[in-house]
């Protein structure tokens, strides 16, 4: 060490020590920047871009963009079609959410046997998962084709008539869901089974000393219990149902009618098919709310009802 | 129109053929300096696509410093929502097959550039038929050089109708006709699950329409006749082909290639659909397949449909050069007898016919020179930005009509009032 360094003041800021502090500090900022970034780029900066467009009238084409107000948003709710859209994706998480939910906790309680057939069926029910939507899509449409398929010849063999499966607007929906449902369960039933794995074997014995029948066992322990993950498959499964966009798009179209016309598939169909991406983004805009508003009412509501811990 | 041999002419071909060579030196000089990688954009998969991918390996042969990237990138209505939304990405080709009534929307907005200084100097212009050369001009500028044109036919399978009773010579030529063959095959054959008639897709109704005295817009003036007449009697005789007399599969109408299908495996009796399916119709029904013209149901009248290749304005200058070579070469006689010998799709350049593989299959494939004899009551159809808009809007409408879950008329005057809307919109 020479004269000079010795010679000089220490302050506050130069301090090695702590210059040390700061870098620790700042260590978990800089190594989370890169991923922050990655984020922005992709997810903020396109809701920022879209909340933009979204007051905007634009083609993708124009070199410009007037400003239009609240026009997007006025016209989007004085249209039957938007309403519709709502109404439909609706029915769509109201019906298919809890009947997914039942159908994997069901299923999911009668595989926690650790037997080689329940290995096997896990496994089974969880393929669809990790399908191709597109390739269900596609394969359901011929299952469920009028003149050409499977569904329609299985009825014929007891001698019942044809059924429109996707022409008639009663019937569509039903599909979808029937679809969208039978894609999805695998992966209800495995979070589903994560969750009752984590219910400590105590409380079963002590339920079956009681003398607690089975249904009451379950009613009583396992549905209270499991409640956190119910929470969160809610939660996921919600969202995703008001963003299913794929299987409608590949097997109805929003067809017949706009008798399964949801709300992403009339994003698509407005901002990609009729040039209007400035109502697109509206849509989009109105669509990101309503799943924060989803998200937070959730929370309130049951949110406080799901952990049992204090 | 003429298709013979114009043996007489030979001479003016071969003066032609040194305009032709002398321009595409020309052309080249300014873009063989570097090699030149054009990116174009098409829909054709299956013997379509390979057979392009021969026009495309021909042209790189005779010209290697261009390499030619194609993409199948889908059917038109995919290539318009992938352009669009390639274009503020500015990730657009270099090149792009454009569908004949809606590339009106991407030259009015200046994607397209106009094609006029090649063009006009290109002996091409000369050797086009009117009908080819008219599908490329909006608002008197050419911003594609065609490609594939075609006109849509009536195909059906001669086996059912032998089945069904139905004789050869049948009448085909009004709607009842159709109906009434359409009946006789659902009652005979129904029980093997076979229908009378493919719903109509949309080419195939724009036909009807047009075979009706009528049309979606007016060509010439720009009038929206949706809501015309003729045009809701031809609605109302094309839905009740599905819902009322159930002589069409509803399949069809919910996903439209699923008609087509059907009439491909023996399932349907027959198809109106563009002479483009004649490839695989042969392919699929061998000598069962026989084609004929369209009805004439109050007038004979066909729409020219197919697409043409336009080229981007993005695209650097040599890009562009080396893109207009590859358009040229695309539509030149070689490259189109291919096209038009694997696929059906009309020849489009004069001295096609001429070319040996073009004779042959006029010679030896019966039926593939019907939509070609339909070009005298041919007719261009409209294209002005609106109709991007109106075609992608029609299916609903459509499934609405032929599923019978509106009234027709309903339907069509509130359809037309929002075209109406929606074109004085895009005009502003």
């Amino acid at each position: 060490m020479t004269a000079a360094t010795e010679a000089r003041p220490v302050t506050r800021a130069s301090h090695p020590l702590r210059k040390t502090r700061l870098l620790r500090r700042l260590t978990p900022y800089l190594l989370a920047l890169p991923l922050l970034g990655f984020i922005a780029a992709f997810t903020y900066v396109p809701i920022a871009s879209s909340l933009n467009l979204s007051f905007r009238e634009w083609d993708f084409l124009s070199p410009t963009k007037p400003w239009v107000g609240l026009d997007n948003y006025r016209l989007l709710l004085d249209s039957r079609e938007f309403w519709n859209a709502m109404k439909v994706t609706a029915i769509f998480a109201v019906i298919s959410v809890p009947i997914r939910l039942a159908l994997a906790l069901l299923i999911a309680t009668r595989l926690m046997s650790e037997t080689w057939v329940s290995r096997l069926m896990r496994g089974a029910l969880f393929l669809p998962s990790v399908t191709s939507t597109v390739a269900i899509a596609v394969v359901f449409s011929w299952v469920f084709s009028t003149d050409y398929g499977m569904m329609n010849a299985i009825l014929g063999w007891f001698g019942l008539g044809k059924v429109y499966w996707m022409q008639d607007p009663q019937i569509a929906l039903w599909v979808l869901i029937f679809v969208n449902s039978w894609k999805q369960l695998g992966y209800d039933i495995i979070i589903y089974l994560a969750g009752l794995q984590a219910i400590p074997t105590e409380l079963y014995d002590a339920a079956s000393v009681d003398g607690g029948r089975k249904f009451h066992v379950f009613r009583r322990v396992t549905v209270p219990l499991v409640m956190p993950t119910t929470y969160f498959l809610l939660v996921i499964s919600v969202i995703e149902a008001f963003q299913v966009f794929t299987i409608v798009d590949v097997m109805t179209k929003g067809g017949p009618a706009g008798a399964t016309d949801m709300i992403v598939n009339m994003l698509y169909r407005v901002g990609f098919t009729l040039f209007d991406i400035g109502q697109g983004s509206a849509l989009a805009v109105i669509l990101f709310i309503l799943l924060i508003a989803l998200a937070v009412f959730k929370s309130r509501v049951l949110g406080r009802k799901v952990h049992y811990e204090s | 129109m003429q298709f013979g041999l114009q043996k007489g002419n030979d001479m003016i071909a071969q003066l032609q053929k040194v305009a032709g060579a002398a321009f595409v030196v020309l052309l080249g000089s300014t873009t063989l300096g570097s090699a030149q990688t054009v990116e174009f954009w098409h829909s054709f998969g299956g013997e379509s696509g390979e057979a392009l991918n021969q026009i495309i390996a021909n042209f790189e042969e005779a010209n290697p410093g261009i390499t030619i990237e194609a993409q199948e990138v889908g059917n038109y209505n995919d290539i318009v929502a992938k352009l669009q939304a390639a274009i503020p990405a500015n990730r657009a080709p270099d090149a792009v097959i454009m569908e004949v009534t809606r590339y009106g929307l991407f030259a009015d907005r200046g994607v397209l550039i106009d094609l006029a200084p090649y063009f006009d100097a290109d002996p091409l212009k000369d050797e086009l038929y009117d009908f080819a050369r008219e599908v490329g001009v909006f608002e008197g500028k050419t911003y594609i050089v065609p490609f594939n044109s075609s006109t849509p036919v009536l195909y059906y399978n001669k086996a059912i109708f032998d089945r069904a009773g139905i004789p050869e010579d049948a009448p085909l030529k009004t709607y009842d006709d159709l109906l009434a063959v359409s009946q006789q095959i659902t009652e005979e054959l129904g029980d093997e699950g076979i229908t009378g008639i493919a719903a109509p897709g949309q080419f195939a109704r724009w036909g009807l329409i047009m075979d009706n005295d009528s049309d979606l817009i007016d060509s010439t003036s720009g009038e929206i006749l949706i809501d015309a007449e003729n045009t809701i009697e031809a609605y109302e005789f094309m839905a009740s082909l599905v819902h009322e007399h159930k002589v069409a599969s509803p399949d069809g109408v919910t996903r439209e290639n699923d008609g087509r299908d059907a009439f491909l495996a023996g399932k349907v009796g027959m198809m109106i659909n563009s002479t483009g399916n004649y490839g695989r119709s042969t392919a699929a029904l061998g000598d069962d397949l026989v084609v004929m013209p369209m009805p004439c149901n109050k007038v004979c009248a066909v729409p020219i449909g197919g697409a043409g290749i336009g080229i981007l304005s993005t695209s650097e200058k040599e890009v562009q050069d080396a893109a207009y070579k590859f358009v040229s070469f695309a539509a030149s006689p070689e490259s189109n007898a291919i096209w038009f010998s694997a696929t059906g799709y009309m020849p489009i350049n004069k001295a096609t016919p001429q070319q040996p593989i073009a004779a042959d299959a006029l010679e030896g494939k019966p039926g593939i020179d019907v939509a070609i004899n339909q070009l005298d009551f041919a007719r261009g159809r409209p294209r002005p930005p609106v109709v991007t808009w109106m075609r992608a809007s029609e299916y609903d409408m459509w499934q609405a009509m032929a599923l019978g879950q509106r009234d027709v008329r309903e339907v069509l005057t509130e359809f037309a009032d929002k075209t109406r809307a929606e074109a004085e919109r895009l005009e502003k």
